[in-house]
């Protein structure tokens, strides 16, 4: 590759194929391949679908998307909410698709913050209480884990402790007791019995501390891999329909600065928009029936929702997450056969709508007020150009429209689900310079 | 939903960090353990109670108890580690609204430390504390019996089930071991493990008339243990359950075939359905399962449907490609069960 660090980045509400973007930044194939995934964001509730060229499947959830390849790491530093049952039924899962040593090539950060099964009856206890007021959690324990961490930032339980076994048994037995306070019997296993898993956690993975990362960067290329998509971030997503996380590219910024490196800003997007589980979706089109082979109803997000491309809430997108260096776009195998409407404005009120004005930042009242407007806004569609209306619209330049809405070239075209499927990112020899105009230069000569 | 229910087992994360370090999940066994957990004690107890609850309008008693002595060798472990998976298995295929699970396991009465172990009925992974409580004995052994008389004593007078109380619908009972019950409860060994005063000796066949009442009670005689397949073993099960004797031949197959044993009881499925389900789910249990339910699932195929030799039939054929048959027993086919 370039030997530089990619930090991706979902521009839509998930879904967008980050996966697979970041398998192929890994894949043994490109020459220079990043080494290292880095997680930075959200926790197990993560589904990125990785599909091997020899017909393997597996959705990451928080061992990194580049672990099909061996020998690539993932570390998950202080931003990443970890969950050590899940990581050990992960790693099951990924040896049952032929890759044994995921938890051999893992280290965790122990700064993090452990999300427990407290955590997540908790979490869906009051998820249940909403009833048909749902925000779409996906019941992982990642909304409650933020929750009790800012209410009692002292006793939250942190990967640390889990080689630290009496202050590991006092902080659980205190999150358990004030959440079945507040909300009732909520079961889950026993505090000693957890103790003793978390336990074996740590005698078996390699807990690091912050300056681990430094040395990380130093070794080879990275990719960061981001959860979710900027549409849900915690600040800039449409509240309350958001998650417990920041999902722009900031937490990989910050990691960087730390360490004194820098990232070319992918922001990686599907041709059309999708959505899991409840909140606005202007262009929704329930009439669209394109193939999904990896997302269903899930229990506690609701339905999988599918629509038209929205350069409004793309440049929205964009815009709050600081602009990104290039793009990803993903499923244009997907566009080159159906019919699909570019939506450029909305219709609320009886105003156009051409752009979503970002508010001050962390004004949960403000992206409230968006909220609504965006739930009465109806879209405006652009006619689609040439092509078969019925059937697809092959001759659509996608990639130009776009490179137009997010306001960098695109750098990977993905037309199909496996590493084999992506174009673009071939350079090498080049200079791991960020700047935009570098960038363009190499997607243009990328072809 | 809701409080009661998890997706990741905390044993099996355990059991799987510890793989590569070769540490044990049963730590109360391997940490010194020389008696029965206080949780699991007998002793005293009046009733070991499943009741409906708000949560869990309408609950389903489910006790499974394994037989812990020697000859069982590593199958009690297997077990450990297995079983978490039972609830969720319910849960997901929708085999049963409600389920409330017991675990214990049976020792040896004579010279083991914990002849009789008992958990409580659990709606959640409460039950799988009781799991890991439970002390692995290796005792026992020589003369291909074991105490199960005094687990039927318990279950058939020490538990209170509201699916029976207030439905009329027996709880399901899986005693899984690989011997014989002694033929009469001994009065002393009553008192000593569980504190009752009787005034006799109670033969086996009437304490097995007394639980069925109200448990549907199946013996799974599972591959791994040292009786697999023996003739007096199963016969003496089968004068006793009738074709409520299954043959276990693949032990990782275990919560699949007594999840798919409770969902026939339950009339949620027939048998072929439910293998369809276990496919569905990724499981590969689903030749063992369908040979050892071959029995209970085509006898009800029988009475429904099918010209009474197809059940022969259909166990033959299995046992003829299965890989891993599992004894002599197995040449008779489980036709033979059939009870028609």
């Amino acid at each position: 590759m370039d030997g530089r660090h990619y930090i991706v980045c979902g521009m839509g509400f998930g879904d967008e194929g980050k996966g697979s973007v970041v398998d192929f930044l890994c894949s043994p194939g490109r020459p220079d391949p990043a080494r290292t995934v880095i997680r930075f964001n959200g926790g197990a509730q993560a589904a990125h679908n990785v599909l091997t060229a020899d017909g393997r499947h597996h959705t990451f959830a928080q061992f990194g998307s580049g672990s099909f390849t061996p020998g690539v790491r993932t570390h998950l530093p202080r931003f990443v909410l970890v969950d050590p049952l899940a990581l050990a039924a992960e790693a099951g899962r990924l040896a049952a698709v032929g890759v044994p040593d995921a938890l051999d090539r893992l280290t965790v950060d122990r700064d993090a913050l452990l999300v427990t099964p407290y955590h997540q009856a908790a979490n869906r206890a009051r998820e249940a209480a909403r009833g048909r007021d749902r925000h779409g959690s996906c019941g992982m324990g990642i909304g409650e884990t933020a929750r009790y961490a800012l209410a009692w930032p002292g006793d939250a339980p942190r990967v640390a402790d889990c080689a630290a076994p009496r202050a590991l048994a006092r902080s659980l037995g205190l999150l358990r007791d004030r959440l079945c306070d507040e909300l009732g019997p909520l079961g889950g296993p026993s505090v000693d019995l957890l103790c003793d898993a978390y336990r074996a956690f740590a005698d078996r993975v390699p807990l690091v501390d912050g300056g681990y990362l430094r040395r990380l960067l130093r070794a080879g290329p990275t990719v960061f891999e981001g959860a979710q998509g900027v549409l849900l971030d915690e600040w800039r997503g449409f509240h309350p329909y958001t998650t417990w996380s920041t999902t722009t590219f900031a937490n990989a910024e910050t990691l960087l600065a730390e360490a004194g490196e820098t990232a070319v800003r992918l922001g990686v997007v599907r041709c059309y928009l999708t959505r899991h589980g409840p909140g606005p979706f202007v262009t929704e089109d329930p009439t669209l029936e394109l193939p999904e082979p990896h997302n269903g109803t899930g229990t506690w997000q609701g339905a999988f929702r599918t629509g038209h491309p929205d350069a409004v809430a793309l440049r929205y997108a964009a815009e709050v997450a600081g602009g990104v260096d290039g793009v990803a776009l993903t499923h244009l195998d997907v566009a080159a056969r159906h019919r699909l409407r570019l939506c450029r404005a909305y219709r609320t009120g009886g105003r156009t709508l051409s752009r979503i004005e970002p508010g001050p930042g962390h004004d949960l009242s403000w992206q409230e007020r968006l909220t609504g407007t965006l739930l009465r806004a109806r879209p405006v569609y652009e006619d689609p150009v040439g092509g078969d209306p019925a059937g697809g619209d092959p001759g659509r330049d996608w990639p130009g429209l776009f490179e137009d809405m997010l306001g960098a070239p695109v750098m990977l075209r993905s037309y199909g689900p496996t590493a084999a499927g992506k174009r673009g990112l071939q350079v090498t020899g080049r200079r791991a310079r960020v700047a935009g105009a570098t960038v363009a230069a190499a997607a243009a000569s990328s072809g | 939903m809701g409080s009661g229910r998890w997706s990741t087992n905390v044993y099996d994360a355990a059991a799987r960090f510890r793989a590569a370090t070769g540490a044990s999940a049963f730590a109360y066994s391997d940490g010194g353990a020389t008696g029965v957990h206080p949780a699991l004690d007998p002793f005293g107890v009046t009733v070991r109670e499943s009741r409906d609850s708000a949560e869990h309008p309408r609950s389903l008693a489910i006790a499974v108890l394994f037989d812990v002595t020697g000859s069982m060798r590593d199958v009690p472990r297997v077990l450990q580690a297995k079983l978490p998976q039972l609830l969720g298995l319910l849960l997901r295929k929708g085999y049963v609204a409600d389920p409330q699970i017991m675990f214990g396991a049976i020792g040896d009465a004579t010279c083991d430390r914990a002849p009789l172990q008992i958990g409580q009925f659990e709606s959640d992974n409460r039950m799988d504390d009781d799991l890991g409580r439970i002390l692995l004995e290796g005792g026992g052994g020589g003369q291909k019996t074991e105490p199960y008389e005094l687990a039927l004593y318990f279950m058939a007078r020490h538990t209170a089930i509201d699916c029976y109380e207030k439905r009329g619908r027996r709880g399901c009972l899986f005693v899984i071991g690989d011997e014989m019950a002694y033929p009469q409860l001994k009065p002393a060994e009553v008192r000593d493990v569980i504190g009752d005063g009787l005034q006799g000796g109670v033969p086996v066949a009437s304490l097995v008339a007394e639980v069925t009442a109200r448990w549907d009670t199946y013996y799974i005689l599972p591959a791994g243990a040292s009786y697999v397949g023996d003739r007096q073993v199963l016969g003496f099960w089968r004068d006793l359950l009738g074709q409520n004797v299954i043959q276990l031949a693949d032990l990782d197959a275990v919560c699949e075939t007594i999840a798919l044993t409770v969902g026939l009881g339950e009339d949620a499925i027939n048998l072929d359905a439910g293998l369809t389900d276990l496919d569905d789910v990724g499981s590969a249990a689903g030749p063992t399962v369908s040979r050892a339910l071959a029995a209970i699932g085509s006898g009800r195929r029988v009475l429904e449907l099918a010209p009474p030799d197809m059940a022969v039939l259909d166990a033959a054929g299995l046992d003829a490609t299965g890989p891993d048959a599992a004894g002599p027993e197995d040449l008779d086919g489980p036709g033979g069960n059939v009870r028609l």
